[in-house]
């Protein structure tokens, strides 16, 4: 025999309510303290231009790129304004982001950090403001060309360089290394060096990750190849793309590179270097002062640096990116964000970031720089510096201005790492991936 | 001029349910089965129906329905899929029996502890206490081909150096993951099986006692059998937690080089995040959930059969 129970509307009403209201309860974030202080507002100062207004900035972090903020309070006294950090990350972490909030449309602040290779993807994703309007002739003058070239997408300007970095060739003296002029060269040194020497491979590479595609992209370069056509058709498994990838799979065939190599990220080549396991390699300047800290590394004062190697097609190698700042579409203060940007760019700024070793991205503070080395007691110092200004002007390559270089890099890599570790042949692996690649590329609309 | 009403001639309007003894549960658990429709059931049904369009990340604003199309180009096209998808089933395989055995040597002999027990426990679930990251950095330094714990041993043992590149090679990339999962998991199904060998009664094995059964004929005939929904429920559990294998991986080798040592989960994040083809990652991911539902069924069938077939032992 069935009970029956009696429920009217208002009890049934009731029970739902209670349940949510519990529900809700049980939801929300637990109670916090109230501050102890409310937020410093910005106080009101007659004649200031942004006066009460706050610029929103989602930013990158780490010990070299957070000096820069400190001069932050500085804009913030002469505008009247406030900025305020909504993210804070590593330069990965920063781009997954944005990627995510442009495609969400959860965009709430005016500021983005950017970078060369990623802002394709947030300019296809309509994310971000072009700059063109807010930034004169004038203003990029002092800029280093080739920079603000690489910045420009579609006839816009995107993205305000701040920094950038590019790499040479490190070698070691001390083992009677000399500079190679080719990357043929290279090759027959780095072969040579481990024989002549047990415990020190010839070279090394970053063996995964947008790292390795773009060492490939690199020398590709070097021996006149190219990722893709003006169709943007692929391109790199031509003979060129074969040449590269054939030198790398024999590097590591002749035991010239560290077996697990293909499992080293940045920190792990620069490492090893500074361990003295490696004779040359190509290296960004940004670890330069890591290599010559002598409590950290072997080889402080035993290596030399020299701009990279020419590959067949008479061109020095020259992959490179720079950091710098957007505005995004959705930006509520774009003015103000201008404004801060041209600030965080200025002279004062580039000097701060400088002072760190960081390669800034205005001329005049590279010919100052220049002159304050000549009497630097680090042998290295006026040579590094001139070599790094003379690759950003001459050899500055980034990957192409598309949003699909990460995606096309993910098809890439792992078919360079099968040609290294022998798994492929280097032209059946690069037509593999080319296919891949147009496969990508359709359905993205290029064709 | 008043008109004095008499309250009680005034009917009460009220709309009265009528709810069975049977109904009252659901309606009791409906505000739960909302929240859970809202909180699970929403996005999982979003991520499915974005599982049947072209989505990525870069075109987040015009993307479009394409069917089966994500569906059957991994499942027909894709050349990575089933070779990663049949290393995952391998691995899982190979992780979930060699954690069982030797889970069941050491809860065996846990059992049997008589003094230290609480100290021995604690110390065996260890390597539980670390997040799997750090047990991926751990062992990536452990088989680092240049200055790794395990080439510097093989070299003060041998006098030779050692340059063996275990994350690399094909097999040994494998078998050095397959080290890390079970060094951090075999607690897990230790502590399983020892609650479940505590919890058996003790009158089948008198009984084989006074027959004079041997300890092994004890062990395949009772102790087994019995312990079975034990051994099911655990090898469950930890199946569907190494299908799932991340963290170790991610850390470790990436999936990579090459592909190498590749697992689902580490390809959908490739495809999904890497490669942006979020569409096609989600996709991925259905096809992997309903194999493992499939899987989790079959194994509970098993851990129902076994309990009926232990209640009718008895």
């Amino acid at each position: 025999m069935s009970e029956k129970h009696s429920f009217s509307r208002r009890d049934f009403l009731k029970v739902s309510g209670l349940a949510v209201l519990g529900t809700a309860a049980a939801c929300a974030p637990a109670a916090t303290e109230a501050p102890t202080a409310a937020p410093t507002q910005a106080p009101a100062v007659i004649g200031k231009p942004f006066d009460g207004k706050t610029v929103r900035m989602h930013a990158i972090t780490g010990g070299s790129y957070d000096e820069l903020y400190k001069i932050i309070p500085q804009w913030e006294e002469k505008t009247g304004a406030k900025v305020e950090f909504v993210f804070k990350g590593n330069g990965f972490e920063t781009d997954k982001r944005l990627v995510q909030d442009f495609a969400a449309g959860t965009v709430d602040y005016d500021v983005c950090w950017d970078h060369s290779s990623f802002f394709s993807q947030y300019v296809k994703a309509d994310g971000l403001e072009p700059l063109d309007n807010y930034f004169s002739a004038e203003d990029l003058g002092d800029f280093i060309p080739r920079l603000v070239d690489a910045a420009r997408r579609d006839g816009k300007l995107w993205v305000i360089p701040r920094h950038y970095d590019i790499s040479c060739m490190h070698y070691r003296t001390d083992l009677g290394i000399k500079a190679p002029e080719t990357w043929d060269e290279f090759k027959a040194t780095a072969i040579q060096v481990s024989k002549d020497n047990p415990g020190v491979f010839g070279t090394q590479f970053a063996g995964k990750e947008e790292a390795l595609t773009g060492r490939f992209y690199e020398v590709m370069t070097a021996e006149g190849g190219s990722l893709f056509n003006d169709k943007w058709e692929p391109t790199f498994n031509s003979a060129q793309g074969v040449k590269a990838a054939t030198m790398f799979a024999e590097l590591y065939a002749a035991k010239a590179m560290p077996p697990d190599m293909t499992n080293f990220l940045w920190e792990d080549v620069a490492n090893q270097f500074v361990g003295g396991l490696i004779g040359m390699y190509t290296e960004w300047f940004g670890w330069y002062g890591y290599f010559q800290d002598p409590k950290a590394s072997k080889v402080a004062g035993k290596f030399d640096i020299a701009r990279q190697p020419k590959g067949d097609g008479g061109v020095h190698g020259g992959w490179a990116g720079h950091h710098g700042f957007s505005i995004t579409k959705a930006a509520k203060e774009k003015q103000a964000a201008a404004d801060l940007i041209k600030f965080l760019t200025s002279v004062e700024g580039n000097e701060l970031e400088s002072k760190m070793g960081i390669l800034i991205s205005r001329q005049s503070v590279w010919d100052k720089l220049i002159k304050e080395a000549e009497t630097s007691t680090d042998p290295l110092a006026k040579k590094r510096l001139e070599l790094a200004l003379l690759e950003a002007k001459e050899d500055f390559k980034t990957p192409p201005l598309i949003a699909e270089w990460l995606p096309l890099s993910n098809i890439l890599y792992p078919i360079v790492q099968q040609i290294i570790l022998g798994d492929t042949d280097p032209q059946k692996g690069l037509d593999d991936a080319a296919q891949q690649a147009r496969d990508m590329m359709s359905k993205a609309g290029y064709y | 001029m008043t008109v004095a009403l008499d309250k009680n001639k005034v009917p009460k309007r009220t709309l009265r349910f009528q709810i069975s003894e049977k109904q009252l549960p659901f309606l009791l658990v409906l505000p739960s089965i909302i929240i859970i429709l809202a909180v699970v059931g929403l996005p999982m049904a979003y991520s499915l129906y974005l599982s049947f369009t072209d989505f990525t990340m870069t075109n987040a604003k015009s993307f479009e329905l394409i069917g089966f199309q994500n569906y059957a180009n991994l499942l027909f096209k894709d050349r990575l899929f089933w070779p990663v998808f049949g290393r995952t089933i391998l691995f899982t395989t190979l992780a979930v029996n060699i954690e069982f055995v030797v889970g069941l040597g050491i809860a065996q002999l846990m059992a049997r502890a008589i003094r230290g027990q609480s100290l021995a426990r604690t110390l065996m679930m260890m390597p539980m206490m670390f997040a799997p990251i750090l047990v991926g950095f751990q062992f990536k330094w452990f088989f680092n081909a240049q200055v790794g714990l395990v080439n510097n041993l093989l070299y003060t043992l041998t006098g030779q150096p050692q340059l063996i590149p275990w994350l690399i090679d094909k097999n040994l990339g494998f078998i050095t993951l397959l080290v890390a999962e079970i060094w951090m998991s075999t607690p897990f199904m230790a502590i399983i099986l020892e609650a479940g060998l505590l919890s058996l009664p003790q009158e089948p094995f008198e009984a084989a006692d006074i027959d004079g059964a041997s300890s092994w004929q004890k062990f395949r005939m009772i102790t087994l059998p019995l312990l079975m929904p034990f051994i099911y429920t655990a090898m469950a559990i930890r199946s569907l937690d190494i299908a799932r294998a991340y963290d170790v991986v991610s850390m470790m080798t990436g999936g990579g080089p090459a592909n190498r040592t590749e697992l689902i989960w580490t390809y959908v994040n490739r495809l999904a995040f890497s490669g942006q083809q979020f569409a096609m990652g989600t996709a991925m991911s259905y096809i992997t959930v309903i194999f493992s539902c499939f899987f989790t069924f079959m194994l509970f069938q098993n851990v129902l059969k076994s309990r009926w077939a232990g209640d009718m032992d008895e």
